[in-house]
């Protein structure tokens, strides 16, 4: 049972029977006619039990991309359903005003997924509502909020209705933008004659003939005595290396960072568009690259996926991955690399630099890792630091850089450790990630050190 | 466009499958219709959410009820006839009901003048508060005998027609009445204070003489009787003479038996401190506390109609489209909270030395891989490396890399400036 202004309304015009006779009586009278025709308008409303709602969302979508809930309602309660219909979802599925507009479907005002409805009895009407969500992960729909009004509009009936929906959101990927520029690099390497570097690891490619500004040492003297001309070898990139990334979701990844005058991402979501640039960068080189969300157990695992199937498993399964509350397990890690790789591989562990979480947790093994495979630890910086650092208006400020310019000196310690356990260490601010650790694999892979 | 008529429903819903649940293929979502429930389950768990609240209102009503209808009804106000703390007067009026006295409690003035009349005692026991001088006239044109105790001089000279004054008195034993006054001949010695005096003490005169007992010998009396042709006015000072808790006292419970019971009827005024009440004619609204007096008529009907219609409009704003959507929130915990305590630290503590050494350590580290230094070059290779590419005086840079902590935080943040300004002297050799 619910009322709406229009018995306000009604009520409000009590005021002039009461001018004209006034007395007790006369408000008594007509509060009796307001209460008696709201409830034959309640008892006039088309039931909402009775209309069928089902409510159609697409399964995935990219991070701040559009997408469309839309609702199907068909009236079998045997009267015109004129309604309120509500689309519920959470505010970060980021809703937005219904959008159908005809004579029976048209947005309705006081909240986001609102529809006005007037529906015949039989019929059926849609009712899109644009969601533009603002956090990865999976974004459950409330119910469904039917307002049926009577024939005056005075009064009605709701009921929730628990319809189910669920859209999944998978991370925005912005870093793609870096991915062209990285592609081309590699197809120079790839085409490139002559590969300047001839260490371990660079595969033999084929012989063709010498042309002016080949380096003399690639020239393969045993086939250039088999032929007329003078025969160079090419060699390209490994293939078919394997890539592991390592994602960090243990406490130092729910720390947000950003400018100091916004709220900032959680440190995971900059770690993962890193990966995911590095994955479609590893794929189209040709490696196998598999990825798992570890803190004390695996939250998340991409394994096997190759060719076009890469990309869309690796957003699925990094979806719904969160940050835990949790001291990330190291040990936990190695055994997890060392089941996984048999040999030697890349091994890209995207965490943080915190001096005491590395000390603690890293450190100590780092060179079980770094004596088998290639590691790269990679981190996200934070902008709000490097803001503070530069502070020099007031005391305040140049305690502030003081104090940031102690946390570089002891995450430089940090660095300068890793290194010397044979680790690589990218640590960029969040938007620089991606790109950095891109180009730190294509150094790699020109340096034949995969 | 996005009003599609779909193909009618394969069967037409029933209205007793209304309460089914989804139906639907197993690739197409659910299709709900109603949540399951008839009216007799929502009724149903209606009651069950409700029956505790319910429950524990009725209890405490029950109580209510059951102590409202057990205690009798008593106040805590001095002198009340009701009240049967050691400061009240319960228990002169208990025996004067016995006796078939009639007491009338009455709080404000207007009360007592239109309780008491001819034929019927007055007591204006203590106030908290001075009346003002229209109340002391309004009670002293009742008719009634009047008596007053322990009041101010204004209603003492007032009452008396200004044949007596308040005094001080001091009293440290029983005294005898020593006057012939049958109420004062019947209660004997008392402990009552004296606080009056006679103004016209030795004047003759054809006034009204007071009757004063109980006499300090100097001059101050704990009680006056004036006789007026169809009243009388009595006027003790010491209020003990009813009080509960000393009524008991030498002659206290005769006199105030005596002064009280002389009429069938007796108004008993305990004053209300917020009472401005004449009782002289009829009350204006205002006092009266009605308000819709100064409207004009018809406007009570009116405001009813406005209380009504705002009630409406609240139940239509109260009532939300649906429960709200519950989400998880990520913590939200900045990585730099981290850096910025470390500063707060450092500020509460003046670590000065500390602040200063980590950014000169913070820009010697970038000044010497500017330069190409190795990391673990000592200070003076730095230092050298650093005069080198500014020219500056070896001095100058030895004190500014690796000089003493600063003073102050006015020299900690121009060491901070100066820092700056070599690190941007010093470029790439």
């Amino acid at each position: 049972m619910v009322v709406t202004w229009r018995a306000a309304a009604l009520m409000g015009l009590g005021v002039v029977p009461v001018l004209l006779l006034p007395a007790n009586g006369t408000v008594l009278v007509w509060t009796a006619v307001v209460v008696l025709v709201c409830v034959v308008d309640v008892v006039l409303a088309a039931s909402p039990r009775r209309v069928a709602v089902q409510r159609r969302v697409p399964g995935s979508v990219r991070l701040r991309a559009e997408a469309t809930s839309e609702l199907v309602l068909r009236n079998a309660s045997g009267r015109r359903l004129r309604a309120v219909v509500r689309d519920a979802w959470g505010p970060s599925a980021g809703a937005g005003q219904g959008r159908g507009r005809s004579e029976r479907v048209r947005p309705a005002s006081g909240g986001s997924g609102r529809h006005h409805v007037n529906l015949p009895d039989g019929e059926a009407a849609r009712l899109p509502t644009t969601l533009v969500p603002t956090r990865r992960g999976d974004r459950t729909a409330g119910g469904v909020t039917i307002r049926s009004l009577g024939p005056l509009g005075l009064a009605g009936r709701q009921v929730t209705l628990p319809v189910p929906g669920r859209l999944r959101v998978l991370p925005e990927f912005a870093s793609r933008k870096h991915l062209p520029s990285r592609l081309a690099r590699l197809r120079e390497m790839d085409g490139r004659a002559a590969v300047q570097i001839r260490g371990e690891g660079t595969e033999f490619d084929s012989l063709r003939e010498y042309v002016v500004g080949d380096d003399v040492r690639s020239i393969d003297w045993r086939a250039t005595a088999r032929r007329r001309e003078v025969v160079v070898r090419t060699w390209r990139p490994e293939r078919d290396r394997r890539v592991m990334i390592v994602l960090d979701t243990g406490r130092t990844s729910a720390a947000r960072v950003g400018a100091a005058d916004s709220t900032g991402a959680p440190r995971l979501d900059a770690s993962i568009e890193a990966a995911l640039l590095l994955a479609a960068l590893a794929g189209h080189a040709g490696d196998r690259v598999e990825l798992v969300a570890f803190d004390r157990t695996v939250r998340s695992r991409v394994v096997g996926a190759a060719g076009p199937r890469l990309m869309p498993a690796m957003a699925e399964s990094l979806a719904t991955i969160d940050p835990v509350l949790l001291e990330t397990d190291w040990p936990g890690v190695v055994t997890q690399v060392r089941t996984r790789m048999t040999q030697r591989a890349l091994v890209v562990l995207l965490t943080s630099l915190d001096p005491a979480a590395v000390e603690n947790g890293l450190l100590p093994v780092v060179d079980q890792l770094s004596r088998n495979h290639t590691v790269v630890v990679a981190s996200v910086a934070d902008e709000e630091v490097a803001g503070l650092r530069a502070g020099r208006e007031t005391v305040t400020e140049v305690y502030d850089a003081a104090a940031a310019a102690r946390g570089d000196l002891e995450r430089t310690a940090v660095t300068t450790m890793l290194r010397r356990y044979g680790a690589d260490v990218v640590e960029a601010l969040p938007d620089d990630l991606a790109p950095r650790l891109a180009d730190e694999y294509l150094a790699l892979k020109a340096a034949g050190r995969l | 466009m996005t009003v599609t008529p779909l193909p009618p429903p394969p069967a037409p819903t029933p209205p007793a499958a209304s309460s089914g649940g989804r139906t639907g293929p197993v690739d197409e979502p659910p299709v709900v219709i109603g949540d399951d429930s008839t009216g007799r389950s929502r009724a149903a768990s209606t009651w069950r959410r409700l029956r505790w609240p319910l429950t524990v209102l009725a209890a405490i009503a029950l109580l209510v009820l059951f102590l409202a209808v057990v205690r009798p009804p008593t106040s805590a106000a001095p002198y009340a006839p009701d009240n049967p703390e050691e400061n009240g007067g319960m228990a002169v009026a208990e025996v004067l009901k016995d006796q078939g006295v009639r007491i009338t409690h009455v709080t404000t003035v207007a009360g007592a003048v239109a309780a008491a009349g001819p034929e019927s005692t007055l007591l204006v026991t203590p106030s908290p508060k001075f009346f003002a001088d229209d109340q002391i006239s309004a009670l002293n044109r009742t008719g009634a005998d009047l008596v007053v105790l322990g009041a101010d001089y204004a209603m003492v000279a007032a009452v008396s027609r200004n044949t007596i004054d308040s005094t001080y008195g001091e009293v440290d034993g029983p005294v005898p009445p020593q006057c012939d006054d049958p109420a004062a001949q019947a209660a004997g010695e008392v402990t009552l204070r004296p606080g009056l005096y006679d103004v016209n003490a030795g004047a003759g005169g054809d006034a009204v003489r007071p009757v004063l007992c109980w006499p300090d010998g100097l001059g101050a009396y704990a009680y006056a009787r004036l006789d007026f042709p169809n009243r009388s006015v009595t006027v003790v000072d010491d209020p003990a003479v009813i009080r509960n808790g000393t009524v008991l006292d030498e002659g206290n419970a005769a006199l105030a038996l005596w002064m009280l019971g002389q009429q069938e009827d007796l108004v008993w005024l305990v004053p209300d401190p917020m009472d401005v009440s004449t009782g002289d004619d009829e009350p204006t609204p205002a006092e009266r506390g009605q308000v819709n007096a100064m409207m004009p008529p018809g406007s009570a009907p009116v405001a009813l109609v406005a209380v009504l219609t705002a009630v409406l409009l609240a139940l239509w704003r109260v009532r939300r489209m649906g429960p709200l959507v519950v989400e998880n929130l990520p913590v939200l915990v900045r990585s730099a909270e981290a850096t910025r305590g470390r500063a707060r630290l450092y500020r509460a503590a003046r670590a000065r030395g500390h602040a200063a050494a980590g950014l000169r350590a913070s820009t010697a580290d970038r000044i010497a891989s500017r330069l190409g230094l190795a990391r673990s070059s000592d200070a003076t290779s730095v230092v050298d490396s650093v005069v080198a590419a500014t020219n500056r005086p070896s001095q100058q840079v030895a004190d500014l890399l690796y000089g003493p902590p600063p003073a102050d935080d006015a020299a900690l943040a121009e060491l901070a400036r100066r820092l700056d300004i070599l690190e941007s002297e010093v470029h790439r050799p």
